[in-house]
């Protein structure tokens, strides 16, 4: 289809709080990435970089570029102190508390979990022929796996999910997080207070949120922090490794040939992880506060400025990889942003890579060839994270 | 506060201050060392905080897990005294490390 010259002549503007971008943003990241890498957003006041280089020197650069005012474009809201909004050495503290525990052989014991909870998620669907890979799967498969990383009974999984679910929504065009976010902040809160708790008054498990408590208890660690830190963990491994699988999904749907590669060969599957994380990773932009004048292809970034950073734009820029707009589940480029990168990069990189893995094995190995049914898409909205809410996958069924 | 001089490829040595408990890569990245990437942020899954470690300090540190034994041993440039940078916390022990930045991959 030609596109008509029209859509070039319109005047280039990234606003994540557009619902339309998220349908396709990346048409709009090219235009940015060649027509304003240094993007000034003069409606809500902030920059976005969205070249490779660029990125990727900011995530390193964190005295320039700080967390310490939220990772999110929108004013961090009085809260207690989270990991992900720190800079070093009070973000090097916090890691280092769980930060061994999410290295890939650190991860690896939990494959077998993953694997038989993968099985039995996909068995009742496979007479039907057709599976909402989202509802019924992917969205339930990280919350099992991280309540059991956190110690959380399994019957709690499905309110906690519809609870970190309902912090990430954000309404169309508010530059906020809505009363119901908030509100679901506070449940959750009170979820895991009653948890500390309990565990207070039984004896110690070994988990997590066992590590977590005697860091507190040592005073390494608020009560307000070891909250926030559970509360961080409960939604980082939970929202972008659903939508994972389900990019995943969409992009081999979309790349028939990619899939029969897969199916040829499952030990393509890591690729193919991978490759999704740059092509079309979940989590689109992150935000940093600058905290000087910075000056960037000829536009100055004035100190205490929120600065976008599109991840999934530094990954398909071309400056940085051949044919970066092209799916290709052997190019295995392990430099992506689709992580993050530096000192803030995705702590729990490890375990979604193991996740999307396994479960795409089980996904092909069980479902054979599958489509998925377009008419059954809807989208998240989030300035943050891009993924689907639905996405009903059509196959031969199996016969009793 | 200990200090860590890193060598980088090519260039001078820089030394600079370590909190304690900071990783070599954790600090290499505060302190702007060239050809130390930290892309994974110290999960051990990316081999970008390649270092070498100078003869005087190599047997001085714990030795390196299973797991970043096998990182390095996936890599081209290892070299008997190679260390990931995150898999190394700096101690008041450490003052004075040298350490070399390996050529990227």
């Amino acid at each position: 289809m030609t596109e008509p010259a029209v859509s070039t002549l319109e005047p280039l503007v990234y606003d994540p709080f557009d619902y339309r971008l998220h349908d396709d943003p990346y048409p709009t990241y090219r235009r940015l990435r060649d027509e304003a890498p240094v993007f000034h957003n003069t409606r809500f006041g902030f920059y976005a970089l969205s070249r490779y280089e660029d990125c990727s020197a900011a995530v390193r650069d964190f005295k320039t570029f700080s967390s310490a005012q939220g990772t999110q474009l929108e004013e961090l809201k009085a809260q207690v102190q989270l990991l992900i909004n720190t800079d070093p050495p009070v973000h090097t503290k916090m890691r280092h508390l769980i930060a061994g525990m999410f290295t890939p052989a650190r991860v690896a014991p939990l494959e077998q979990a993953v694997r038989a909870m993968a099985k039995e998620l996909l068995a009742p669907h496979l007479a039907a022929g057709r599976i909402d890979v989202i509802g019924d799967f992917a969205a339930k498969l990280p919350m099992a796996i991280i309540c059991r990383l956190l110690g959380f009974p399994r019957e709690d999984e499905d309110r906690l999910r519809q609870l970190t679910d309902t912090v990430v929504h954000r309404d169309e065009g508010v530059f906020a997080m809505p009363d119901e976010g908030m509100q679901a902040t506070l449940a959750l809160y009170a979820y895991f207070n009653a948890d500390l708790a309990e565990r207070a008054r039984g004896a110690r498990r070994d988990d997590i949120v066992a590590v977590l408590m005697d860091a507190q208890t040592e005073g390494r660690l608020s009560p307000e922090e070891l909250i926030g830190y559970i509360y961080l963990l409960s939604i980082a491994g939970n929202e972008t490794t659903t939508k994972l699988i389900g990019n995943i999904c969409y992009q081999l749907h979309r790349h028939p040939d990619q899939a029969a590669l897969l199916r040829a060969d499952p030990s393509l599957i890591e690729g193919a992880v991978e490759e999704t994380m740059r092509f079309d990773g979940p989590t689109q932009m992150m935000a940093r506060t600058t905290t000087r004048d910075v000056t960037l292809h000829g536009v100055t970034i004035p100190a205490h400025s929120k600065v976008a950073l599109l991840f999934t734009s530094a990954n398909r820029d071309e400056r940085k990889f051949a044919d970066a707009e092209q799916f290709d589940v052997r190019r295995n480029a392990r430099d992506h942003l689709g992580f993050g990168g530096g000192l803030h990069a995705c702590l729990g990189a490890a375990l979604a890579r193991l996740e999307a893995r396994v479960a795409m094995e089980e996904i092909l190995a069980a479902l054979g060839e599958f489509a998925v049914d377009e008419t059954s898409l809807e989208r998240m909205h989030s300035p943050n994270v891009r993924g689907l809410t639905r996405e009903v996958l059509t196959f031969t069924p199996h016969r009793k | 506060m200990p200090q860590v001089t890193y060598r980088p490829a090519s260039g001078e040595p820089i030394t600079v201050d370590a909190f304690t408990d900071m990783t070599l890569m954790e600090v290499a990245l505060c302190n702007d060392i060239p050809g130390i990437v930290g892309l994974c942020g110290g999960i051990c899954s990316c081999a970008t905080c390649h270092v070498y470690i100078d003869d005087a300090w190599a047997a001085r540190l714990p030795a390196p897990s299973g797991e970043e034994r096998d990182m390095l041993d996936g890599l081209d440039n290892t070299r008997p005294n190679s260390r990931l940078g995150c898999q190394v916390t700096v101690t008041d022990a450490l003052d004075g490390l040298v350490v070399q930045v390996a050529e990227a991959e």
